[in-house]
């Protein structure tokens, strides 16, 4: 029933096992590999995730926070204390459209001052989870012996020790004041689950025939990897890092709320600890205090959490062949060749 | 054979792990800035005592024996793990196992009902969605799930705390029983534990299920375009029989392994959600005690959660190997 | 359910001559599978007239994308969602019994599938649940056809032997720790364990190499003969089945071009495109510009070109292939192509088996 496991018998050939075809599969030059790879990256990941409802919205509201981030501190002035009214209730002035706080300073503008530090923490972790634990995962994968077993082990114990709590404990040493450091702090073992991921994906790869073949050709290892394996990790790759700036958020916001991180700049999650160490979840007057920065976390991360949904359904191949409708499995694809003996099917 | 010699590397990988984060965690601790007696000292200056009585009742911990070197102080606690004894905590002054023990129920109690939950939820709620793939139903299941995974548990905390426990009033917010009962099998106990357990045991089930049911739904929408699901339906097997003994049992299998690691990540997970709702419990005590930088209590807690966490990640990939014929012994893809 | 009659059959009475038989078990008259798509109605399988005679071997060759897999389907009412099968399937348990196919209960369906008219797949692999072992399919299969297990069990390890396979290491294994040619002996045995009348066979050695294809093709031959199958065996590749089936159906563009006795057919084909596509079968003994492959592409199922269907690419064509779908026409007594110069074809598209399958001569004396 699978395509893929249906020889090619194109344009009225009948006969799959040509001297040709043998050709012209293992021909399959980098050139062609670079083309293609471009499209599968680039053009039609954009179209599809448009095409998404999920993904789209997921874009939106990333776009909207990028545009707070960096847009956002420009436009707007950095809030200061007793500089405006105290207390002001959500949309009853222009000015402070989602109200002040007990200092007087507007509640919005201090949510959008503090969105550089958050996409600096998000970038930091979720940089340094994909970057570690795909060196670690691919080199694991596919050096065998005792590179793998020593890497192994230290991602297994990083699985193992007490994350939150040893957070909290190396957080009290470093007194990171620095958002980026901040977000790698927060991201010290969340790489070792996705190195393992890495590291099974990598295994099987390891064997497809085309690394094979590079194998056969003398490349050496570090082009293997780069040519062959790593372009087909990337797709993973990108969904887990939303996956990791997630992580990054809770995270963050969650080490402020405890009160182990230093209140050094605007943020979030010291907004939120200072309006319910202020007793706002009980008091009307200060309550908005506490509602919108927490809603702006939420906000954010339905929005990572949409986005990698729509690139999940799209770069999932499990996924995707059940969406390519039903027909192309059932024998009633046109096929695009002029008949020639030597065509190829590429997989779409 | 080969699975006994199986069994006996994983046991002594584990080993290994548990050796190392516990190695770790001490020089850590260690590192922190300030230590036991400062903190003593504070608290005690706090409570308008005079520099004499200070003096005094910090003398009285002078068997944490800080002037001994961090190697000195390493072995010390070594050998006294390897005799089960965990040593005291400075903070509650009784031992570390005591204040564990009995901290240990609590924390199980309302993560077990939690994790429960979740994973009935998500999962039936997954497969349904599947079923259904395209209706109506799932997309709004699909929107509720995300809408519900983009929240902190801590966040919904804090929601439930205000709409449960102080808008309608209808659930305790912290604290782990009543304080007026009986502790024992009486009703009024009883009904107390589990309407303390209510909130946090919601604040995970709500921001839970949704990662759950996703990650179902997409497992069971892959089963479901399976060839062999086809071949089985022209074998004329009932939707029942395709629907549990295929559909179900296959996608979960993937999600086996995560389940497992969840039990063993319990303790480590239950730090903030016990420090919201004030539930004395094992997150409760490893907090206070790295405030307090009460070190025995603090390796004790971080020993326990590494060790639930070993052990997890044990049973799940001892045990996924039975469940899955594909696995073979070493199952690289339990992960 | 039954129709008594089938003289008065509507399609007989058209200028249409229908491929018959004597004594089919199977009777496709008028069949059609659409599937509605977003750039138009998509006819996968486009009026198909066929009988399929009773305990024959029935080739059905086609290129990929030519519906063959749809025909399949098709007998045994299992079209997936949401194609939409229509026309008229009858089975013919005996000579005397007509059933209805597309009229049957879910009940009666589910007796018909399987225990009647049973279906092996390509890529056999697939075709089993991984986390179930292979007894398990054969139990599961016994117990929803409420028949007795451990004398099923029993026949399917006669089944197994008779494959060749060791009855106790198969049972007790998963699919995965079978080699491809055990999987798919494995999945005919399963087949075959509710003793159906008639076994359609998709494709089912596609994935294996060619020993294994050999092997299970003689392999077949025993079993039809043991328990006195029919078969219905589709594939892609005309000299793998031609020694093997008793008639030979060509299908292009999601019609029969092409029904006749196997030997008629391969040595006297009389569709343009039977004998193109005989002329494109490679051969290592003759020169490779020799070779000749079909010109032009196959049609799109949803905007199929009027007349008929191999008109662009076939050399013969004439004003009336354009415009009329041409019907069947006899060649000889069981032999029909479906077109309008099949007495020149022999001259326009030269053809000479002896270059392009020497071995299928071979089992010709």
């Amino acid at each position: 029933m699978k395509r893929s496991e249906e020889p090619a018998a194109d344009g009225g050939t009948p006969e799959p096992t040509s001297p040709f075809q043998r050709v012209a599969d293992e021909d399959v030059g980098s050139g062609q590999r670079f083309r293609q790879a471009v499209d599968l990256w680039l053009l039609a990941p954009a179209r599809i995730i448009w095409s998404d409802w999920r993904a789209r919205i997921g874009t939106l509201i990333i776009l909207l926070f990028l545009a707070m981030g960096t847009v956002g501190p420009m436009v707007t002035r950095e809030p200061s204390p007793n500089t405006g009214p105290r207390l002001l209730k959500p949309f009853e002035n222009v000015q402070y459209l989602l109200g002040t706080d007990p200092k007087g300073q507007g509640i919005l503008v201090s949510i959008v001052h503090a969105t550089p530090p958050m996409l600096q923490m998000i970038l930091g972790g979720a940089v340094f989870t994909i970057a570690v634990a795909t060196v670690v995962g691919i080199v694991a994968g596919y050096k065998a012996g005792w590179t793998e077993t020593v890497l192994m082990t230290i991602t297994d114990i990083m699985m193992t020790i007490p994350g939150l709590p040893l957070i909290i404990v190396v957080a009290a040493i470093v007194r990171p004041e620095s958002p980026f450091v901040v977000g790698v702090l927060i991201s010290i073992n969340a790489w070792a689950g996705l190195a393992r991921a890495v590291r099974s994906q990598v295994l099987t790869l390891r064997n497809a025939p085309y690394v094979e073949a590079s194998r056969t050709m003398g490349l050496g290892v570090p082009s293997i990897l780069t040519r062959d394996v790593l372009p087909n990790l990337m797709p993973y790759i990108l969904v887990n890092f939303v996956g990791a700036a997630r992580g990054v958020i809770f995270g963050s916001v969650g080490l402020y709320f405890l009160g182990v991180l230093p209140f050094s700049n605007l943020n979030w999650g010291v907004m939120i600890t200072r309006a319910y160490n202020s007793g706002a979840l009980y008091s009307g007057r200060i309550r908005h205090w506490l509602f919108v920065p927490l809603f702006t976390v939420i906000l954010l991360s339905f929005g990572l959490i949409l986005f990698a949904q729509g690139c999940d359904r799209l770069f999932n191949p499990r996924v995707r062949a059940r969406h390519s409708t039903t027909l192309d499995e059932e024998d009633v694809e046109t096929e695009p060749e002029d008949g020639q003996v030597t065509a190829t099917v590429d997989q779409p | 054979m080969t699975s006994t010699r199986y069994y006996t590397k994983r046991l002594g990988q584990s080993v290994v792990t548990v050796f190392a984060v516990v190695t770790l965690s001490f020089v850590l601790i260690r590192l922190m800035p300030g230590g036991p007696v400062d903190y003593l000292r504070a608290q005690y200056i706090q409570q308008n005592l005079s520099p004499e009585e200070v003096q005094e009742k910090i003398a009285l911990y002078t068997n944490i024996r800080t002037d001994e070197t961090i190697l000195e102080q390493y072995v010390g606690y070594m050998t006294s793990l390897a005799q089960f004894d965990l040593g005291r905590s400075i903070f509650y002054d009784r031992s570390v196992s005591a204040i564990l023990g009995e901290a240990i129920p609590w924390t199980v109690l309302y993560m077990s009902i939690a994790l429960c939950l979740m994973f009935v939820i998500g999962v039936s709620l997954g497969a349904f969605m599947a079923y259904r793939e395209g209706s109506y139903f799932d997309t709004l299941s699909t929107l509720t799930a995300i809408v519900a995974n983009s929240v902190p548990y801590y966040i919904a905390a804090i929601l439930l705390v205000y709409a449960l426990g102080f808008e309608l009033s209808v659930l305790p917010t912290s604290g782990r029983m009543n304080p007026d009962t009986v502790v024992g099998m009486n009703v009024q106990f009883v009904l107390g534990v589990f309407a303390h357990a209510a909130l946090p045991v919601l604040s995970l089930v709500v921001t839970g299920f949704g990662g759950k049911a996703i990650t179902m739904r997409g497992n069971a929408i892959s089963e479901l375009g399976e060839d062999y699901l086809r071949v089985a339906r022209l074998r004329g097997l009932s939707e029942r029989r395709i629907a549990l003994r295929y559909v179900a049992r296959n996608a979960i299998l993937p999600m086996y392994t995560g389940m497992m690691i969840s039990i063993g990540t319990m303790f480590g997970g239950s730090v903030i959600l016990e420090m919201i709702f004030a539930y004395p419990g094992v997150g409760y005590y490893v907090f206070k005690s790295i405030s307090a930088r009460d070190y025995p209590l603090m390796m004790g807690g971080f020993i326990l959660i590494t060790v639930a966490v070993v052990i997890g990640v044990l049973i799940a990939d001892l045990t996924y190997g039975k469940l899955d014929p594909r696995a073979g012994g070493e199952s690289d893809e339990a992960f | 359910m039954a129709r008594t009659d089938i003289s008065d059959d509507p399609m007989a009475s058209s200028q249409t001559t229908v491929p018959t038989t004597t004594d089919p078990i199977l009777e496709l008259r008028g069949v059609d599978v659409t599937f509605d798509m977003d750039r138009g109605q998509s006819r996968v399988i486009d009026d198909v007239n066929i009988d399929v005679q009773r305990q024959e071997i029935l080739g059905v060759v086609g290129e990929s994308g030519s519906g063959k897999s749809m025909f399949a389907s098709a007998l045994l009412d299992a079209v997936v969602n949401p194609g939409t099968l229509s026309g008229e399937v009858t089975y013919r348990p005996d000579p005397d019994t007509d059933i209805d196919v597309l009229d049957l209960s879910d009940s009666d369906l589910k007796r018909l599938r399987w225990e009647e008219i049973s279906m092996v797949f390509q890529g056999a692999q697939s075709s089993f649940n991984p986390t179930l072992s292979v007894r398990g399919h054969f139990t599961e299969t016994l117990k929803a056809h409420d028949y007795d297990v451990a004398e099923g069990l029993e026949r399917a390890r006669e089944l197994l032997e008779d494959l060749y396979l060791d009855p106790d290491r198969i049972l007790d294994s998963y699919a995965h720790e079978l080699s491809g040619g055990m999987q798919q002996r494995a999945l005919i045995a399963l087949s075959l364990v509710l003793e159906p009348n008639v076994l359609v066979m998709d494709e089912p050695t596609a994935a294996l190499d060619l020993l294994m294809q050999r092997s299970i093709l003689s392999l077949l031959n025993e079993l039809q003969d043991k328990y006195d199958l029919t078969v219905v065996f589709i594939t892609h590749d005309l000299p793998l089945v031609a020694g093997l089936a008793d008639r030979l159906a060509v299908m292009y563009a999601f019609q029969f071009a092409e029904v006749g006795p196997a030997r008629e057919v391969v040595l006297d084909a009389a569709h343009p495109y039977t004998r193109a596509l005989l002329r494109s079968v490679p051969n290592l003994d003759i020169p490779l510009e020799e070779m000749q492959a079909i010109e032009g592409s196959a049609p799109d199922p949803v905007d199929a070109p009027e007349g008929c269907s191999y008109h662009p690419r076939c050399p013969l064509a004439t004003e009336e292939c354009r415009i009329e779908d041409p019907p069947f026409e006899t060649v000889e007594t069981g032999h029909y192509a479906a077109c309008y110069h099949h007495e020149s074809t022999a001259k326009a598209v030269p053809f000479d088996i002896e270059d392009h399958a020497p071995e299928a001569t071979e089992e010709w004396p």
